[in-house]
């Protein structure tokens, strides 16, 4: 068996997506949970949201529509009771676990989640552009691969970095010459296995190199810069810094200027700020093991 | 290390005591500005998001440290009411890192630009720097000398 299909078989076992819980965990079993704060939870975490849309898309859909996002599932489910059972349907404690591999603690990978999903609605807004409500989901959950690799396969990052900073590569390039498989590819796999619907994993998959999708996705287009976005102001970077490329394709399509990025990037971290009460549920107490 | 004082993005912290320790973790494009006065002890870090106030008036009133050219320059203007000598301050700068091959934006490349150019216009020059380049970067301030350690990829070294 080689690298790559070794990766996949690894990943292919997780039931559910690690994640930080702690926080929706309080919140589920409180007995005066409220579906508000249970659903705002939801919504800004990536092993949650996918959670909850693997479950809501295998079972719900009366209207053959697939559901894109946490607000839409959110729809579906009309109390906390209802909310609780169908999260803790997929959810597996015992499988969450740090990012060991990249060198990133776990609130860190929340913290860039919401970034890239809070950027990539942002820039819509900032341009002008009408994007489908599931921007902030395709970006909350751009970089569940690199959770998946760092918490289930023993990544041996000197040789990723050694072709990164000796060999000119861009991270992306190099997880694929190392292990067979990038992180985008790999987290939108798991993703369609878990049953997410296409319009997300489209976006997963093609996050980093928008240019590599042979059709015109807007909110690909705006996960890209919203991702971009996101290491610029340096939330949750691990080892692999900056070490990205800017597709120049995505930034013509959108129209992006540095004068634009910069009035988004302000706008981000304002907006962060009014979540940082998220961030810390999950920092207080790590996530379980 | 004692729990170091962090400074988040768009934010500044100072002290007077000598025993604290300044922090701002993971400067990706945003620059990291060290001030200090070694004979008074006295010390500040800004986190700066973005070069230049001159296109966002309001919200450089709201919250200058968000700008290079305005943050670094309260910093001082704080540090000095409390008694630090401007002639005596010593400037040190991490971060403004940028994407690969980013020739679209340039945040980081942007950001030291104005810092280079206050100093200049007010006649001061920076100490030492460690910026550029596609890393993260983590920058601690030391009160007690006025050392400054970057961390990067696990590596540490003083600047």
């Amino acid at each position: 068996m080689n690298r790559r299909d070794a990766i996949l078989a690894a990943c292919g076992s997780v039931v559910a997506m690690p994640t930080c819980v702690r926080g929706a965990g309080v919140l589920m079993n409180a007995p005066d949970a409220d579906f508000a704060g249970l659903a705002r939870i939801i919504e800004h975490d990536p092993g949650l949201t996918a959670n909850l849309l693997k479950v809501v898309n295998a079972s719900v859909p009366p209207s053959g529509v697939p559901v894109l996002t946490a607000r839409a599932a959110f729809e579906t489910l009309d109390s906390v009771e209802s909310l609780r059972f169908f999260v803790s349907t997929g959810v597996a404690p015992h499988y969450v676990r740090a990012i060991e591999g990249y060198d990133q603690a776990p609130e860190m990978f929340l913290q860039h989640s919401v970034t890239v999903g809070v950027a990539s609605r942002e820039l819509a807004r900032a341009l002008g552009i009408d994007a489908p409500d599931h921007v902030y989901t395709a970006g909350l959950l751009s970089g569940v691969g690199k959770l998946l690799l760092g918490a289930y396969v023993q990544v041996d990052l000197r040789e990723i970095l050694r072709l990164v900073f000796d060999g000119g590569m861009a991270f992306d390039a190099a997880e694929q010459a190392v292990l067979g498989i990038s992180h985008a590819e790999l987290g939108s796999i798991v993703l369609d296995r878990w049953g997410v619907p296409g319009p997300v994993t489209r976006v997963v998959r093609h996050h980093l190199r928008p240019d590599g999708y042979a059709g015109r996705d807007v909110v690909l287009d705006l996960v890209h810069v919203g991702n971009v976005l996101a290491k610029m102001i340096g939330v949750g970077l691990g080892a692999d810094g900056l070490n990205y490329e800017v597709s120049t394709g995505a930034v013509g399509r959108l129209g992006v200027t540095s004068a634009v990025l910069d009035r988004v990037a302000a706008d981000v971290v304002v907006a962060l700020d009014g979540l940082r009460d998220l961030f810390l549920a999950c920092a207080d107490g790590g996530c379980r093991e | 290390m004692s729990n170091p004082l962090v400074v988040g993005i768009s934010d500044m912290k100072l002290s007077t005591r000598p025993e604290d320790v300044i922090a701002t973790y993971s400067l990706g494009s945003c620059l990291g500005v060290t001030v200090y006065d070694p004979r008074a002890r006295i010390g500040g870090m800004v986190h700066c998001l973005l070069p230049s106030a001159a296109s966002a008036r309001e919200r450089a009133r709201r919250n200058p440290f968000m700008f290079v050219n305005t943050g670094v320059a309260m910093t001082v203007r704080r540090l000095v009411d409390l008694g630090a000598d401007k002639r005596r301050l010593v400037f040190k700068a991490a971060g403004g890192a940028n994407m690969r091959d980013d020739r679209l934006f340039e945040t980081g490349v942007r950001n030291f630009q104005a810092l280079m150019r206050l100093l200049e216009r007010n006649g001061r020059r920076l100490a030492a720097r460690d910026v550029g380049g596609t890393i993260p970067r983590t920058l601690f301030l030391y009160l007690d000398t006025g050392r400054v350690i970057v961390r990067s990829l696990g590596k540490e070294s003083e600047l």
